[in-house]
């Protein structure tokens, strides 16, 4: 197999992941927010359900809830299975969402509670506070732990293949039993390794932007 | 500020998805509708008539002969030099589809989820050096269309030369292969590895023979050389088999007509001599069984 090949099949397998970590990402950051206040809700039976949730996601492996979204229908329920792509989005979405959710309370949580008040004397309703004073602040100081995820997340889309969604670890394997070589799998070494590289890189510059005060 | 932020991660996640939206139809189970006219929503095939005017056989993907293949197996099915998915296995069925006038669609499965996607519907049938040894109750099967053995695969300097001299060595076997499932039968063997390991796949196993934490893989013939080929003779296939068994196409249990439609025109195929061809291309001869 010539080299161009190899590397074309490794970008076709990278798209695939590239569009699975993009497509998670713009669906379970904003749903972790929600799942976070969920969590911090005085509401004991939201919270608990939340909790629920969190610790399910957390305490099972990503592939097996892979399978359960994809296969679970049909087995469960009878129903055929859902679109296999739009079936490891789901997956990642719920799992990525939970981890999203902890960290976002965290940074809530680390919020003084004396900014509160001072913004309820300067007139601000709790949505306002939220957004204009909480919100900035809770960005700043999570973002460290986000980069850590967000890296994590794009070597776990490797795991898409466990319902035959071919992404690029699956290519790089079936490339080297094909051609009996390790150059494959060197490649998808790098191609992940340049991917993350590239994701620190916007994150540390999104951290900068945010470095003000400082 | 938190709108600048906003601004920032939108016009990267917009970018992201423009490159990556591109090809999303080029997803292999993606859908698209079949060439006949009455096209049904081709994922909700559980109930779908299915009949098209070109096939009169009912398939999942209405006009499509949708084949479920673990890709890591040459010569049966795997990556060809151009990237595109060949092999042995999958040429005949590139045949049988098209004179069943289906077209062939072809789906890398994880090998673990084969029987999962086999009663979910998502495949027609597996077609990949299944052998049916064993299996014989859990799928609706084609008669063996050739034969293959359980063997043992050693480095070329280890000095095993019979299954005697596997004792307290330790031996790898793919996880849910017919390999494993011979050595079940034979717990007197299995007894005397020092050691007995599974594997994802069969590359991982031959890289683990290569690099010596293994002794002994046990696999099919058939991609045993195929690899050894490949890999310039480091290893060896020990002389004493395993098992004899053979290969068949696998259908879910009880779907005779597609099974029926699949065998004759194998039948056929191997009659007008185009079986021995494709044989002959793959394997140097004809080592096929159907028919004869």
């Amino acid at each position: 197999m010539k080299l161009e090949v190899l590397l074309l099949k490794l970008s076709e397998g990278m798209l695939v992941s590239v569009e699975i970590f993009t497509l998670t990402l713009l669906f379970s950051l904003p749903l972790g927010l929600f799942v976070a206040f969920g969590r911090m809700s005085k509401n004991p039976l939201l919270r608990n359900i939340i909790k629920i949730y969190i610790s399910i996601m957390r305490g099972t492996p990503l592939i097996l809830q892979l399978m359960v979204v994809y296969f679970g229908p049909y087995y469960i329920f009878g129903l055929p299975t859902p679109h296999r792509f739009l079936a490891v989005i789901i997956g990642f979405v719920l799992n990525y969402a939970a981890y999203f959710a902890e960290i976002y309370r965290a940074g809530i949580e680390s919020m003084p509670l004396g900014q509160y008040e001072a913004a309820k004397v300067l007139g601000y309703n709790k949505t306002q506070t939220f957004i204009k004073i909480i919100l900035p602040q809770v960005i700043k100081r999570i973002l460290p732990p986000v980069t850590n995820e967000v890296i994590t997340l794009v070597k776990d889309t490797s795991l898409a293949f466990v319902i035959s969604v071919p992404e690029m670890f699956t290519a790089a394997k079936a490339i080297a039993s094909a051609q009996a070589s390790m150059l494959p799998f060197v490649g998808a070494g790098i191609f992940y390794y340049i991917f993350n590289y590239i994701v620190a890189f916007v994150m540390e510059w999104v951290e900068k932007k945010f470095s003000y005060f400082r | 500020m938190g709108k600048k932020l906003f601004l920032v991660l939108l016009a990267l996640i917009l970018v992201l998805s423009m490159t990556a939206c591109s090809s999303t139809n080029e997803q292999p189970g993606a859908t698209e509708p079949g060439e006949s006219t009455e096209t049904t929503e081709p994922e909700e095939s559980t109930e779908a008539t299915g009949s098209t005017e070109s096939g009169s056989v009912e398939t999942v993907v209405p006009g499509k002969f949708t084949v479920g293949f673990d890709q890591n197996f040459p010569p049966m099915g795997f990556v060809g030099d151009d990237g595109e998915f060949t092999g042995f296995d999958l040429e005949l069925a590139a045949e049988v589809a098209d004179r069943l006038g289906l077209e062939l669609a072809l789906q890398p499965i994880a090998w673990d989820a084969k029987d999962m996607e086999l009663s979910t519907k998502n495949i027609d049938c597996i077609w990949n050096g299944f052998t049916i040894n064993g299996r014989e109750d859990k799928y609706t099967w084609t008669e063996p269309y050739m034969s293959n053995n359980q063997v043992f695969v050693v480095r070329a300097d280890s000095g095993i030369t019979s299954l005697a001299d596997l004792a307290g060595k330790t031996v790898i076997v793919q996880v849910d292969s017919s390999a494993e499932a011979a050595l079940a039968e034979r717990p007197d063997l299995v007894d005397t590895f020092g050691e007995y390991l599974t594997a994802a796949d069969y590359n991982s196993a031959l890289m683990d023979l290569e690099a010596g934490a293994v002794d002994a893989v046990a696999m099919d013939d058939t991609v045993a050389n195929y690899q050894i080929e490949k890999r310039g003779s480091k290893f060896v296939v020990l002389e004493e088999k395993l098992a004899a068994e053979d290969y068949g196409v696998g259908f879910l249990l009880g779907n005779e007509a597609l099974r029926d439609a699949v065998q004759s025109t194998l039948e056929e195929m191997a009659a007008d001599g185009t079986m021995a061809k494709i044989s002959e291309k793959w394997f140097g001869k004809d080592i096929t069984t159907i028919g004869k």
